[in-house]
Parts: C-alpha cells; structure tokens; sequence
C-alpha cells in the first residue's frame, strides 16, 4: 500500500501481513517503506512485542506476529469501520 | 454489521467513481467546445471579403473568444485532476469487487486505509477541482449564452433575446449541460471532501486510543 499514510496505519499494515512469517524485503515492499524507516518501525514492534524474529538458515531473519498484535488489529479495524456506521448526510 | 459497513463503503465508492466518470466525460467534451468557440471566434475576427480591412463583429466574438480559452484552459486543469482521482479510486473499487461480499475484516479496514490515504494524497487536487467545476460552470453558461444569442434587450416590462440561428439550440443545450454537471460534480466533490474531512478528524480523535495500546501515551 502506498500514500500517505499515519504510522498507527502502518504499524497496523506490518503486523497483519506478518501474519505468516515475511523477511524485511518483503515487508518493506508490501508497505512501500524504505530501509531505514522500516528498520524502525520493526525494530519498535519488536520491542513492544508485537513482533518477533525467527531465524531462519543461516543468514535470514524473518518477522511474524505475536498474539499481542491481534488484540492491535481488532482495535484498529473497530476504529476504522466505525467510520462507516452511519451514511453521509447527503443523498447517494 | 461487517455487512453493513461493507454495503456502505461499496456505495460510497460507487458514487465517487460516477461522479469522477462523469467529470471525465464532461471535461473532454470541454476541452473539445472550447477548441471549438475558440475557431468559432477567430473566423469571426477574420476580415470581411465585402468591407476589406474591418472585422466582422468585433465585442462579442472577442469576449466569446477570451471565455472560451479559459474553458479550454480549465478544461484541460480540469481533467488532468480527475484522471489522477479516477484512477486511485477505480483501483480501490475494483479491489472491491473483486473480493465480492465474502471480503474479510482486514481486507475491508485495507481498502479503508487505502481510501483515505487517498483522500490525503488528493485534497488539495480535490479542493481544485471542486474550483475549478464551479469556474468551469458559470463560465460555460456564460459561453452557452453570448455564443447563441444575437440581440438581448433586459427592460423594466421583462427580456427579448433573439437566437443566432435556430440551429445553435442543440449545441446551446450541451454547453449548459455541462455547465450543470460541472455545477453538479462540484457539490458532490464538496460534500464528499467534507466527509473525509470528518472522517480524518474522527481518526485523529481515535489515534489516542492506538497510542495506548501501543504504550505510547506518554509520547
């Protein structure tokens, strides 16, 4: 996804794609992010524990995410559904 | 209530992408009449064959000349505006179609997100063309009028206008035709920019309770 987007959402974008293991070049893709700004963002999940790492091979880390991020993603998503609960006050 | 959201938002974005067609549609025919008065206008500055030397009817092909450039110009604003609108929003409405109505929870907060970081990326864009749609009107109405009529006498007891040639009537009826859908797109442009607006401010609002879950509210 790409745009301008508000970290909450991004954080928001990184945990449910991390759903299933992903390596740091398929994350910052998917999020449209550069190295160092999606270094960060990870590193900041990761400390909140919403994130972990799992090694995989030598040399490859990969993301996924923790329990914790459900609890993220079901508040995000109440919160920008909400929005959706009444129509416009004009007519469609 | 995910049912309901998603029937909601579907709506919405079925309305813009109308409204965003409709501005496309309207701004080429644009584009094309004011092409059109345009060429209209210098033939008639051109030099009578039977007086040599002295122009037609010089005031009003001028002023028709002059309005119809800057129909040409908001034109041409016009649709490089709503292509960029057009083609955010055809994108996300058929992500939406594509995932039909057993679209998941995630799925649907995606397009959500994906909307309004479009709407953020376009609001300025957006604020212009809900401008220039309404210069776009008054100033196709006015074309519509000077270009048709021939004599126009406004007194006390009420108004004669005599038409050019009864023929103009079609093309009269389509320059205020778009004037309408121009007049027409520019409300529905502001209504719609006033509630993403609403929306952004809920969400600025709603950022406090994210913040706490993520252990920030000290920040």
């Amino acid at each position: 996804m790409s745009g301008r987007r508000t970290i909450y959402e991004i954080y928001w974008e990184i945990l449910v794609y991390c759903r299933v293991p992903r390596s740091f070049t398929a994350i910052i893709n998917r999020c449209d992010l550069n190295s160092k700004t999606g270094q960060e963002y990870l590193e900041f999940l990761t400390m909140k524990g919403y994130l972990r790492t799992m090694p995989e091979g030598e040399r490859r880390t990969t993301y996924i995410s923790t329990p914790a991020a459900g609890e993220y993603i079901t508040l995000f998503s109440s919160l920008y559904q909400k929005l959706f609960d009444n129509p416009p006050d004009f007519r469609l | 209530m995910h049912e309901q959201i998603l029937s909601q938002f579907r709506t919405e974005i079925r309305h813009f992408f109308l409204i965003s067609l409709l501005n496309l549609v309207f701004a080429a025919i644009a584009i094309a009449l004011g092409v059109q008065y345009i060429v209209t206008a210098i033939i008639g500055q051109t030099l009578d064959p039977l007086i040599p030397g002295f122009p037609v009817i010089p005031g009003m092909r001028m002023l028709t000349g002059v309005i119809a450039m800057c129909c040409f110009v908001l034109g041409i604003r016009w649709i490089l505006s709503t292509v960029r609108i057009f083609k955010g929003t055809v994108i996300i409405k058929d992500d939406l179609r594509k995932g039909g109505d057993a679209i998941t929870d995630n799925r649907l907060t995606c397009l959500i997100v994906r909307m309004l970081a479009h709407y953020r990326d376009n609001r300025r864009t957006i604020r212009t063309m809900i401008l220039v749609c309404t210069l776009g009107g008054v100033c196709f109405f006015v074309l519509g009028m000077a270009n048709s009529l021939k004599v126009l006498s406004i007194s006390s007891g009420g108004f004669a206008f005599t038409l050019d040639n009864l023929l103009l009537i079609p093309a009269m009826l389509l320059t205020l035709g778009i004037s309408l859908a121009s007049l027409f797109s520019s409300y529905y442009f502001s209504k719609f920019a006033q509630v993403w607006e609403q929306r952004l401010r809920e969400i600025n609002e709603s950022e406090c309770a994210l913040k706490q879950k993520l252990g920030l509210d000290g920040q």
